[in-house]
């Protein structure tokens, strides 16, 4: 197995970039509209028409284009790895991939999180934020949490990006602290996340998710495996597809663990399916794999138009494409021989 | 007004900036396509290039916001 796919969290899309696919794009028009009768709303305009990053319109949107680009990808070249994962958000997208959860569940599923989230959060831990940081190695983070500690300052890491890159979860009055003394150990503060994401901590919400809203959704056995986000083990059944994403709102992500099955499994192309500006371009993962963007800018760019760039990107694309072909020329021979 | 390197540097790692369009000391480096993680790669790539180590008050988003303010801050430590 030398490629898989992978669903990346989600963080702010360029509207024009995305809104443009999801007009132009045949199978993004066709999942949009299916999206619309599950929701009973109009997504395109919903998303259009709402301000804010990660309202409900822009989750599914996101989760939809993600989807919508594998399988495109999977129509049009032939892109069809066998072992897929998803970081953080980009569960839902991996879990409808694999076949382990029908789209229109993942939609549901998708708009409900936010409406079971929104309402968590007013009520539960209204002043936890999560930080995300870099250039802060395991060693120097293990001395900045063991000062949180002599302080007795509460916190979790929700997220393991990279070696250096990190997600904490703390009050949000040691916020500034917290920053200070990041940089102190050389690191850069990057972003605030509120509502706050992977905590042992929320465990009222794991549970109140798992007792209302997942019984209403159906899941199988993948047609491939998932890669849990959480500890990189890959899973081929139902209930271990179903856990990674309950499992995603209590425990940390750990994407080197990702990274490290992957490799284990001889993964050395990489397709990053969606509006990507964090999974498909660390360190751990560029080092790792040949990383091949599948997203909204790319999937739109005119073919005539910038010939150089577009050859380029579709060249492996094309190579995927033809090895497939290759291979079903070969079994059409083989059935010949034998008829 | 910040030097050859610098602009060179700078320039790889904004995507939106057309070909031989200018670069002025308030340019948005977020609108030409500075994201985060494009930041922290621009931040190791002048420190490598220059030699210098980033100080503690020198890393935050705000210092890469504009050239002249990158510029400005790269030459404190220069």
């Amino acid at each position: 197995m030398d490629s898989a796919i992978v669903f990346p969290g989600m963080g702010p899309c360029d509207f024009a970039t995305v809104a443009r696919f999801m007009l132009v794009n045949p199978v993004a028009r066709r999942l949009v509209a299916v999206a619309g009768d599950v929701l009973g709303y109009d997504l395109f305009e919903r998303y259009r028409e709402t301000s804010g990053d990660y309202s409900e319109y822009a989750q599914v949107a996101f989760f939809v284009n993600c989807v919508a680009l594998a399988t495109w990808a999977r129509e049009e070249f032939g892109v069809e790895p066998g072992l897929c994962a998803g970081a953080s958000f980009g569960g839902k997208a991996a879990a409808v991939h694999s076949g382990a959860l029908g789209f229109a569940d993942g939609v549901r599923l998708t708009a409900e999180l936010v409406r079971y989230e929104t309402e968590y959060f007013a009520a539960e831990h209204p002043d936890v934020v999560t930080q995300s940081f870099v250039r802060v190695p395991g060693e120097r983070l293990a001395e900045l949490l063991a000062e949180m500690d002599e302080r007795g300052e509460w916190y979790e890491i929700s997220c393991h990006v990279d070696e250096d890159f990190h997600m904490l979860s703390v009050h949000r009055d040691v916020l500034d602290g917290l920053r200070s003394r990041l940089r102190a150990h050389g690191g850069l503060p990057l972003y605030v996340m509120d509502p706050p994401l992977h905590c042992r901590a929320f465990g009222g919400l794991r549970d109140r998710v798992e007792a209302e809203l997942f019984p209403t959704l159906t899941f199988t056995d993948p047609a491939i495996p998932v890669v849990a986000d959480q500890d990189g083990s890959p899973r081929d059944t139902a209930a271990g597809v179903r856990d990674i994403l309950l499992d995603g709102i209590v425990r940390p992500v750990r994407w080197p663990a990702v990274v490290g099955t992957l490799r284990e499994r001889g993964v050395r192309k990489l397709y990053v399916s969606g509006p990507d500006q964090l999974w498909g371009r660390v360190g751990v993962t560029t080092r790792n794999f040949e990383v091949v963007a599948l997203d909204p800018r790319w999937a739109t760019r005119p073919r005539r138009r910038d010939r150089a760039a577009q050859e380029h990107r579709t060249a492996q694309l094309h190579r995927a494409a033809q090895e497939r072909g290759a291979a079903q020329e070969n079994l059409a021979r083989a059935g010949a021989s034998l008829s | 007004m910040w030097d050859e390197r610098f602009e060179t540097i700078l320039r790889k790692h904004l995507p939106f900036l057309p070909d031989g369009a200018q670069l002025t000391e308030g340019s948005d480096l977020r609108d030409l396509g500075l994201d985060s993680l494009s930041m922290v790669d621009l931040l190791a790539s002048l420190e490598s290039t220059y030699q210098v180590r980033f100080r503690d008050d020198m890393l935050s988003l705000g210092n890469f916001a504009t050239p002249g303010a990158l510029w400005a801050t790269l030459s404190s430590v220069t």
